[in-house]
């Protein structure tokens, strides 16, 4: 094993070709960008440039049909842009790896400044109703780790599998040890040896079907199921156990690094497999009085997480891109006050 | 003695028949691709048919090969994925007008720039069929649709001037040209790079019978005396059909 220092968007680029990248398509966007620069130099896989992030995820949808293990990485303008053929490759069960490198938004916002304002997309961002498997890491090392579990979770699943970042993380120098990990084999025949039809139609088997409701809920709960089974798999979460504080502090991605400096006063939870929320939460929250959730955005995860423990969850936004100790700790003093 | 209909290996026969309109031009051009193919002795598995949204896109699940029906506008893309994935496989796109320059004409802008060895066979029926009858990119000047109930005013996308721009093979033909449309998809398919085949097609149900066709015999017959077939230009006049390598 040898021992590196690496960005993360360069770890997630040298880990792909690793867990068997073969196909790369994506278009220029801070600050995704690295990743592009540092897969074009790799001598063993295609990669196109294309003139957007729309003609990004479908041609890596025909890759990937045609037997490439494929990827593409943007940030949030591009990943909104990319949402209808998200779900597509969802219906068409296309294996899949989506790096989505957050930046503050809406629209153009703050392009060299991390966010988080992408979490409810990745599970609600394409029309209908899909069920995606999502990783955010926090660290270079982590990333490197979970480009693996990513690739590997899009063959097990046969679907798009999301990891995302932030510019903070993604900017992120560290030194790392560049370990092999388990690679999953392909399982789904390439495009050009049958005569299957893939189609974002709801179908049965090669047989589009738009008139029979049995068809479209048989389908869905096949998904449903596919995401349950792969994603049990992938369980990724830390906990930092306090026994003498009463809250439990939930974050992830750039801000989960400011939250250590806590774990003096809090408990710390970091859900590294974003979606489907990792169920394990529910009994380590029934330790704490009081749930916090901190994020940097107006409020995305903490629904989730109030959906999961059905009970009411306190809420920190930090917002504009700067993850500032002082701030946090006023916004918890807050809280603990109001208690 | 009846003649066997080999073409018809080529489409998946339990599927049959289609879904389509009577009078409707997409049969017209699947039959065409299906001979194209036969004449040059495609092999099934190693072809891979791609299309997009719309009556036109429901064209890939007829053929008996693998085939994939993208989002809106989005075959290009993803017949450019699969060929450069796999150069051995013979890339094939049938879609619509609407698909191919409307949402999807940045693709087609970019697809011909790359010169990818992809064939697109283009079924222009100047509407938006499956949607109810709106105007589409080809739409001609002054034709009344359910979307320009006084007549479009826009001008018809140039798609001769797109692909030839970047030297691609283009060729414009009509569902009425029988042969003459079936040559140019086999001149298409043997083409190195990217080749676009366009074949003007009528929708009688939300286009023809607004514009006072009685059916669809009429509005191929309309073909008949507009289109002069001109295969020794470099450049096609908007009444001429013909090949441009």
């Amino acid at each position: 094993m040898t021992k590196r220092l690496l960005q993360g968007n360069q770890a997630i680029a040298l880990a792909a070709v690793k867990a068997g990248l073969d196909f790369f398509a994506g278009y220029p966007i801070t600050p995704a960008s690295e990743i592009l620069h540092e897969l074009v130099n790799q001598k063993t896989i295609k990669v196109l440039q294309m003139e957007d992030e729309i003609a990004s995820i479908n041609t890596i949808i025909g890759a990937s049909l045609a037997g490439a293990k494929s990827m593409t990485a943007t940030s949030g303008p591009g990943f909104s842009l990319m949402q209808e053929s998200i779900g597509h490759a969802h219906m068409m069960e296309v294996p899949l790896v989506i790096v989505n490198v957050q930046r503050v938004g809406p629209s153009t916002g703050m392009p060299t400044f991390p966010a988080q304002g992408d979490i409810l997309q990745c599970k609600y961002g394409s029309h209908g109703d899909y069920f995606p498997i999502v990783f955010y890491p926090n660290s270079v090392a982590e990333l490197y780790e979970y480009t693996f579990n990513a690739f590997n979770a899009a063959e097990e699943s046969l679907s798009p599998v999301i990891i995302l970042s932030d510019s903070y993380v993604g900017h992120l120098y560290e030194t790392i040890e560049e370990a092999d990990y388990p690679i999953s084999k392909r399982t789904l025949a390439p495009l050009g040896t049958s005569n299957r039809h893939f189609t974002g139609l709801t179908h049965e088997g090669s047989i589009p079907e738009t008139s029979d409701p049995e068809v479209h809920k048989k389908l869905m709960k096949h998904f449903k199921t596919k995401q349950k089974k792969v994603s049990r798999k992938y369980k990724g979460y830390e906990y930092i156990e306090n026994k003498s504080s009463d809250i439990l502090l939930i974050a992830y991605g750039a801000l989960s690094r400011a939250a250590y400096d806590l774990k003096e006063d809090f408990a710390i939870y970091r859900p590294v497999r974003i979606f489907p929320i990792v169920e394990k939460l529910r009994d380590i929250a029934k330790k704490y009085k009081e749930i916090v959730v901190m994020e940097m955005n107006a409020g995305q995860y903490v629904n989730e997480v109030e959906g999961l423990l059905h009970r009411q969850v306190k809420r920190i936004s930090i917002m504009g891109g700067k993850i500032d100790l002082n701030e946090i700790s006023t916004k918890l003093r807050r809280i603990k006050k109001k208690k | 003695m009846t003649k066997e209909l080999t073409y018809l290996n080529y489409l998946k026969q339990d599927r049959l028949p289609h879904q389509w309109c009577p009078g409707c031009g997409n049969g017209i051009i699947l039959k065409l691709s299906c001979l194209a193919m036969e004449k040059l002795n495609f092999p099934k598995k190693g072809t891979v048919m791609v299309s997009g949204i719309g009556c036109s896109g429901r064209s890939a699940g007829f053929f008996d090969l693998d085939s994939v029906h993208t989002a809106h506008g989005r075959a290009l893309p993803v017949a450019e994925g699969i060929k450069l994935a796999n150069e051995e496989l013979n890339v094939m796109v049938i879609s619509g007008d609407g698909d191919l320059f409307g949402i999807g004409g940045n693709h087609l802008l970019h697809a011909s720039r790359r010169n990818t060895d992809i064939t697109v066979i283009c079924i222009s029926n100047a509407i938006y069929g499956m949607t109810g009858g709106q105007c589409s990119p080809t739409t001609e000047i002054s034709s009344k649709t359910l979307t320009t109930p006084r007549g479009n005013v826009d001008t018809p996308v140039n798609v001769q001037a797109i692909v030839t721009a970047h030297n691609c093979f283009y060729a414009r033909s009509t569902t009425y040209h029988f042969n003459h449309a079936m040559k140019c998809i086999f001149e298409a398919l043997q083409h190195k790079g990217f080749s676009f085949v366009e074949i003007k097609s009528q929708c009688i149900t939300n286009d023809g019978r607004r514009r006072g066709f009685k059916n669809s015999y009429e509005m191929l017959m309309s073909y008949k005396e507009n289109y002069k077939i001109n295969n020794s230009t470099n450049e096609l006049e908007h009444n001429e059909i013909g090949i441009i390598k």
